[in-house]
């Protein structure tokens, strides 16, 4: 029983990890915390549902489109809302991104009301792997597996990349950086769309195994902010690292001492670690 | 225009205080004496503060003239042909018809015989879509109490409104599912709406500080479908409750489980319970627990979770491990669907599984969830598949549909069945008073075609002694009956079908 839990609290792990990764990214680089997090991840389970209803396209597929739209989505959020507030105080960053998330939940709950939507049917539903007495939900298990991949694809671009170091430079000094003749603008424009990639992929996917309602981004962000402070803010690996130790916690836990200790172990060893390594596992 | 604004906001805060410390019918009397008084000495302390050379005092007192003087300057203002520019002449005008028009609208809304009632329901939140059900339900009962509508046997459908003529207006309020919010909100709704009752508030765990604040201010609170036991225990005296409790459902399961043993040797002995971590869940989980005790079953398995968690992986490992037979679940919403889906993942099920009034009862999420929600079972207060048994439904239910697209469920009728209670009685007890409409509600045996059993009476703490529910099993997607024996028009399937078989 022992592995089974720790299985599934790893495939858990893995996609919190895809979902905090984006936001670690955001952060890293521009000092933003982007609080419309969990309403992007929202938005594009929205898009992979309806093109799954209206179209019929799995959720495999899908996730394409999810990530495009949340990529588009973190561009305009960038061009409309954050470039504007990045000369202003640094909290008026963090409240545009607040107001966004509102925005947009509103919006969730006008246009597609608060019914909890269900996509059936897909390719991947009710399919599990059995390694004796150990099950394995394939929804989760290829969601995981996509999860896995676009981090370390994330995580390569950052460090083997032009691009990436080009990030990593604006990252560490922003004045140097365009004195070296760097774009910056152009940079934050793509990391605040890398980032909706990221949680725009994990929105895709999830519809295999979970209802898309309105409010279902909420935990999900609050987890990935934990994620990010945890491993390190702008840390992918701490990201990645902190997401796995998280989801295994969460599993552990809630099946050893109680379903409803869960959250409590989770919080818990956040601020333990926060107590111990304040700038997170892999800060600096 | 700043004097223009300037004017139409005090205006705004005189009304507002005279909302806050006056009801409706004194506010009506008021409005004659203070708003031509307040509008004369605004339109003068504009005229002279725009420097129109009128007559004035020295010092701050210049401002405060008496009625008579503040009139008198008007009237040598608008007299005046020369001296005064045009536009701030029209402008003086608009205002002065501009105020007599929300005088005379606020009069008229004070003639048309109107009793506001508070809805309070989660309309944004986790459990947002059953708020917004149980919102439109009261949207329905009022359009048939306001409205004559004789082909639809309920009672006062046949009239246009109660008390001669009196029409309900509601008023809708927004707890979010949070107990502090549906606390603020009630007393706002009390306090500045000036509501004559509310109904609400689905969440149990929000019904039970919303009514409080009723209980303080001697008004009554309708609740619909909350279904913890312990809000009518708490002697109230102005709290009424339509629907069964979770203890009426917990003897019931326990009674359906005897029955299973006995007639088709199910041999059912051990029970799991699954509940959310609220008001709800956990009276929902003790008198589950209280009734498994009585009966002589065992509870194997306790676990509660928290609401709107990202995944029930080990609240299912949990009950996997312990393996009861029966599952009494408590899960509202998306958690009732995650939880499902995690047992179909995960390649489990008990061999029957009852639920309270839960995300079990949504015929959305049943159509959503398809397959999988076959051979679930549960308490049902109505469904659609009752409607023989209840045929003055099916009309109401049309205004309902209208609305939401989607047939009553056994909560949301509830929340229609409380106004329509609640005006029947005001109609009988032919006043607005509190008491005499609290002791007409108690007194009498209520018609309502809209509950099971088709009637309504209430116990001292508020329970409708009347309340049932049947037990139903989910079999293609349709709410079958089956207990008690002789209402049922299906066989249970027992045990469960296994995921892989379906």
């Amino acid at each position: 029983m022992f592995f089974q839990i720790a299985i599934d609290g790893l495939l858990t792990g893995m996609v919190y990890a895809l979902v905090a990764s984006g936001l670690s990214l955001i952060w890293g680089v521009m000092d933003v915390l982007n609080f419309a997090h969990g309403e992007f991840l929202m938005l594009g389970m929205y898009v992979s549902y309806w093109l799954g209803f209206l179209m019929n396209l799995d959720p495999l597929i899908s996730w394409i489109a999810s990530g495009v739209f949340c990529f588009l989505l973190g561009v305009l959020t960038y061009k409309l809302i954050i470039q504007h507030t990045l000369s202003g105080p640094s909290l008026s960053a963090l409240l545009a991104t607040f107001g966004l998330s509102m925005m947009l939940k509103n919006i969730a709950l006008n246009r597609f009301s608060p019914n909890f939507r269900i996509l059936t049917g897909t390719l991947l539903d009710g399919k599990r792997i059995f390694l004796g007495n150990i099950v394995l939900p394939l929804p989760q298990l290829i969601t995981s597996i996509f999860a896995l991949v676009v981090v370390f694809i994330i995580y390569y671009i950052i460090k083997r990349t032009r691009l990436g170091w080009a990030i990593q430079a604006t990252a560490m000094d922003k004045s140097a950086a365009e004195l070296m003749g760097i774009n910056t603008e152009k940079i934050f424009l793509l990391v605040f769309g890398l980032g909706g990639l990221c949680v725009g992929i994990a929105g895709g996917l999830l519809p295999s195994y979970l209802a898309v309602h309105p409010e279902v981004g909420g935990l999900f962000s609050l987890i990935a902010f934990v994620c990010v402070a945890m491993g390190g803010f702008g840390s992918i690996p701490g990201a990645l690292l902190a997401a796995l130790l998280i989801g295994l916690v969460e599993a552990l836990s809630g099946f050893y001492i109680a379903p409803v200790f869960k959250y409590v172990a989770v919080f818990g060893l956040y601020l333990l670690i926060v107590m111990v390594r304040p700038k997170g596992l892999f800060g600096w | 225009m700043k004097y223009g604004c300037f004017v139409i906001l005090l205006f705004q805060i005189i009304k507002s205080c005279i909302n806050i410390f006056f009801s409706l019918k004194e506010l009506f009397y008021l409005s004659y004496l203070i708003l031509p008084i307040s509008t004369v000495t605004i339109l003068n302390y504009y005229l002279i503060s725009a420097n129109f050379k009128l007559k004035t005092e020295g010092g701050v007192r210049k401002y405060y003239k008496s009625f008579y003087l503040s009139l008198e300057n008007i009237l040598i203002f608008l007299r005046r042909k020369t001296e005064v520019n045009f536009c701030k002449k029209i402008s003086v005008i608009v205002l002065t018809v501009l105020l007599a028009v929300t005088v005379a609208s606020g009069a008229a809304f004070a003639q048309e015989k109107v009793i506001k009632i508070g809805t309070l329901f989660p309309l944004t939140g986790s459990v947002a879509l059953a708020g917004t059900r149980c919102k439109a339900a009261v949207e329905a009962a009022v359009e048939v109490i306001n409205n004559a509508h004789p082909e639809i046997q309920v009672p006062l459908a046949g009239q246009e409104g109660i008390l001669d003529g009196y029409k309900i207006v509601l008023v809708h309020a927004d707890h979010q599912g949070k107990a502090d919010i549906a606390k603020a909100e009630a007393e706002r709704l009390f306090n500045q709406e000036k509501v004559y009752s509310i109904i609400g508030c689905y969440n149990s765990a929000c019904t039970a500080p919303a009514s409080l604040v009723a209980e303080r201010e001697g008004k009554i609170f309708m609740c619909g479908c909350s279904s913890s036991a312990a809000l009518t225990e708490r002697g109230l005296e102005y709290f009424f409750r339509m629907a069964p409790t979770d203890q009426t459902e917990s003897l019931e399961f326990c009674e359906v489980m005897e029955w299973m043993n006995e007639a088709k040797g199910a041999n059912v002995q051990t029970i799991g319970i699954i509940y959310e971590n609220t008001e709800f869940g956990k009276h929902a989980a003790d008198e589950g627990k209280a009734a498994a005790a009585a009966a002589g079953f065992e509870v194997v398995a306790d676990v509660p979770f928290s609401p709107g968690a990202t995944n029930m992986n080990s609240e299912v490992q949990t009950l996997k491990a312990k393996n009861p037979d029966v599952v009494f679940g408590a899960c509202l919403g998306g958690d009732y669907t995650l939880w499902v889906r995690t047992m179909k993942q995960m390649d489990w099920l008990p061999k029957m599984c009852l639920n309270y009034c839960t995300g079990y009862q949504d015929p959305v999420i049943t159509q959503q969830l398809g397959d999988d929600a076959n051979y679930f079972m549960g308490g049902t207060g109505y469904a659609p598949e009752f409607a023989e048994l209840m045929p003055a439904v099916a009309a109401v239910e049309k205004i309902y549909e209208d609305m939401v697209d989607v047939p009553f469920d056994s909560d949301s009728i509830q929340e229609a069945v409380a106004v329509l209670i609640l005006a029947q009685a005001i109609e009988k007890a032919g006043t607005l008073d509190y008491d005499a409409v609290r002791d007409t509600l108690y007194a009498n045996e209520w018609d309502s075609p809209l509950s099971m059993g088709g009637k309504v009476a209430f116990v001292p703490g508020g329970q409708n002694s009347k309340a049932m529910s049947m037990i139903t099993q989910l079999q293609g997607g349709e709410y079958k009956r089956v207990y008690p024996v002789d209402l049922a028009t299906d066989e249970v399937v027992f045990p469960m079908i296994p995921w892989n078989e379906r």
